[in-house]
């Protein structure tokens, strides 16, 4: 312990000999811990915020649906709502909400053109009425029998609509036969991506049954969770219960997404590691210059009896207490940085792009603690074991061979 | 482009049938003024239901840079039956259309397939032409579908003529802000406007001739132009009509509307 204890002393004032190499390579440590952290909260809220929109756009963390209509979404595949046992499972704890909802393929027209839409009958009581769209202009549905219809700004462009006046719905009945209905432009919504606001219309649930006579019979049933990842054990439970009907989460409703997501996850990790390469180059090289400078001094050492072993530990100590400093630096950085844009970082200058995958104009960080664990971790390790070659070969060094050396 | 096209030959029987029914009204009712709007086309319709008619027609379609005709022969029975059969140009020949209320099936002899129209293809035009497959299912939507007002009677040529503005119903599946009808006493209608919501004229459809056949006054020559493209219309011509003929119960079925037995 006597021996460990002078061992630091020594490793601590070698460290500060070259002051100016020690502090190079500190600020290098640091800056690459920095980036590690720092870019995967940055990987890590970009990917939030994907899985926001994307369950927002879906909608919902888990749909049901009849096993053909993700095939076919017509009319034809429709389900009768949730019976006694399914509700009990709805109910549980894991579960935030949900809403069952109309969604058939229609036409819509105004005087002068006419475009197919999603139609989707929502009963405005319940969770995402408007799935996560913001209504911009006149009111939202009042009750699922509301008899107004909701549509897009762009929609309302391109029909030549707008506010106030009606259009024409049409779809299918389940017996093929064309229905249709005069709808009342009760509202506009604007959305983040232009696709939705040009192909979703909304309007009351129980209008739309019985414009389709389906009777109380829905298309699909959207489920909030309060868990957005881990949603295997939820769907499991719920296709159980409800054995006639497919049961997906998310990531396998939008495989896009879902991939997306697990590349990001992967390529944290990659990205720790690049870095840290070009770390570790820079950490044996300042090393062995270390050693190499005091050749001399370690055969000297030596013959005054020092174990071999002795000098190891030294010099691992050595690299250890660099690298310490260094984690030290750049993790103070990560937290002096991440609050200083903790409300949300502003790319809009390239929220286009970033629309176009998914995500919104304001970049929010989120910092995780394992994230952080892993990136500190890797750094300590992998330094230790870089700098365990030099500080062996240190070791092996001819106390006689080294003290005729000049 | 063969089976896109097709159901709009169904939306001509649309118009046809509207004037037809115009046309087969008797003369007692002229006689009976003031009539209400309403009643004026109910009784018009009324008197449609199970009657027959036979015509042969051509449409001529007309843009800025070409024109076509087709020449085609229909048959209708009451208000909901009717079929259509293309007789030219040859590659058109043979296409036909049926009609069964709002249900609607295209038969094309190059694919020998019937097909039944589906909502989706409802609002689509036929070749390009001013007329919608909407537009044709929809013979009794004039009158279940509107509030009717006579709103003017006007004297034009020693006929008397009334003028209907028809406002749709709130949930009716109509686009218009209102329709105006121009119906002459011997029930020849001269005009129909659609105005869109806003109190624009966005189309017509008028009467350019009126010829007697078969013993009563139709309207062998009508336009449907949109307002805002002056060079573009599409007019029907009745060449030949015939009133209460004899028409087999298997004519308008899918089986015939595949292998014509005519009648």
């Amino acid at each position: 312990m006597k021996q460990l204890q002078t061992l630091s002393t020594l490793a601590w004032r070698n460290l500060w000999r070259n002051y100016r190499r020690t502090l190079i390579m500190t600020s290098a440590i640091a800056l690459g811990v920095w980036a590690m952290i720092f870019m995967t909260a940055m990987l890590r809220g970009m990917m939030a915020d994907m899985i926001t929109q994307g369950v927002n756009n879906l909608p919902g963390h888990i749909q049901l649906h009849h096993p053909e209509y993700r095939a076919d979404p017509s009319i034809v595949n429709r389900f009768a709502p949730p019976g006694d046992e399914l509700l009990e499972q709805l109910n549980q704890a894991d579960i935030k909400s949900w809403s069952a909802r109309v969604r058939v393929p229609a036409v819509i027209a105004s005087e002068r053109a006419s475009r197919g839409v999603n139609l989707i009958g929502v009963d405005p009581a319940e969770p995402l009425p408007l799935d996560g769209n913001l209504l911009k202009d006149g009111r939202s549905l009042e009750t699922e029998s509301d008899r107004g219809l909701i549509m897009g700004a762009k929609l309302a462009e391109r029909l030549e609509t707008r506010l106030g006046k009606r259009v024409v719905l049409m779809s299918q009945d389940p017996d093929n036969n064309v229905v249709d209905r005069g709808f009342r432009v009760v509202g506009i919504f604007e959305s983040e991506l232009s696709a939705t606001e040009e192909n979703q219309v909304y309007a009351g649930r129980a209008t739309l049954q019985k414009m389709l006579r389906m009777d109380q019979k829905i298309s699909e049933l959207v489920i909030l969770t309060e868990e957005q990842r881990l949603l295997q054990p939820t769907v499991e439970r719920l296709a159980q219960s409800a054995p006639h009907l497919e049961v997906l989460p998310w990531y396998e409703l939008d495989r896009f997404l879902g991939t997306s997501v697990e590349t990001f996850d992967g390529f944290s990790m990659v990205f720790i590691v690049v870095i840290f390469l070009a770390l570790s180059f820079g950490l044996v090289n300042t090393l062995v210059m270390a050693i190499f400078e005091r050749t001399r001094e370690i055969g000297l050492m030596q013959a005054l009896g020092m174990t071999p072993a002795s000098i190891c530990v030294q010099i691992l100590l050595e690299a250890m207490m660099l690298l310490l400093i260094g984690l030290l630096v750049g993790n103070a950085l990560v937290l002096l940085s991440l609050h200083s844009i903790k409300d949300g970082l502003d790319i809009s200058g390239v929220a286009e792009g970033m629309a176009l995958m998914g995500a919104g104009s304001v970049l929010k960080p989120a910092l995780h603690t394992l994230d952080v664990i892993r990136a500190n971790g890797v750094v300590l390790v992998l330094g230790i074991v870089a700098c365990a070659l030099p500080a062996w070969q240190a070791s092996r060094l001819d106390p006689i061979t080294t003290m005729n050396h000049t | 482009m063969g089976i896109p096209r097709l159901p709009a030959f169904a939306a001509l029987m649309g118009r046809i049938c509207l004037l037809a029914l115009v046309a087969l009204t008797p003369h007692t009712y002229a006689t009976q003024t003031p009539l209400d709007a309403r009643a004026l086309l109910q009784a018009a319709m009324d008197h449609w239901r199970g009657q027959t008619s036979q015509a042969t027609m051509s449409m001529i379609i007309k843009r800025p840079d070409w024109r076509r005709t087709m020449t085609m022969q229909s048959w209708t029975r009451g208000e909901k039956l009717s079929l259509v059969r293309v007789l030219e140009p040859k590659k058109d020949a043979g296409n036909g259309t049926l009609l069964n209320d709002q249900q609607m099936w295209t038969y094309s002899p190059k694919i020998n397939r019937i097909i039944k129209i589906p909502s989706s293809m409802m609002n689509q035009s036929w070749m390009g032409s001013d007329f919608s497959n909407k537009d044709i299912s929809k013979s009794t939507d004039i009158l279940d579908q509107y509030e009717h007002q006579l709103t003017a009677v006007e004297e034009r040529d020693g006929h008397k003529v009334y003028v209907i503005t028809a406002i749709p119903h709130e949930e009716a599946a109509v686009v218009w802000g209102k329709e105006v009808l121009l119906i002459r006493d011997d029930y020849v209608m001269l005009e129909e406007q659609f105005w869109d919501q806003d109190g624009e004229l966005v189309k017509t459809m008028t009467t350019l001739e009126i010829r007697e056949l078969d013993g009563r006054p139709v309207a062998t020559r009508m336009r449907m132009q949109k307002r805002d493209y002056p060079d573009e219309w599409t007019e029907m011509l009745i060449r030949d009509i015939d009133f209460d003929v004899e028409l087999g119960n298997n004519l308008f079925t899918l089986s015939n509307l595949r292998n014509p037995r005519q009648r």
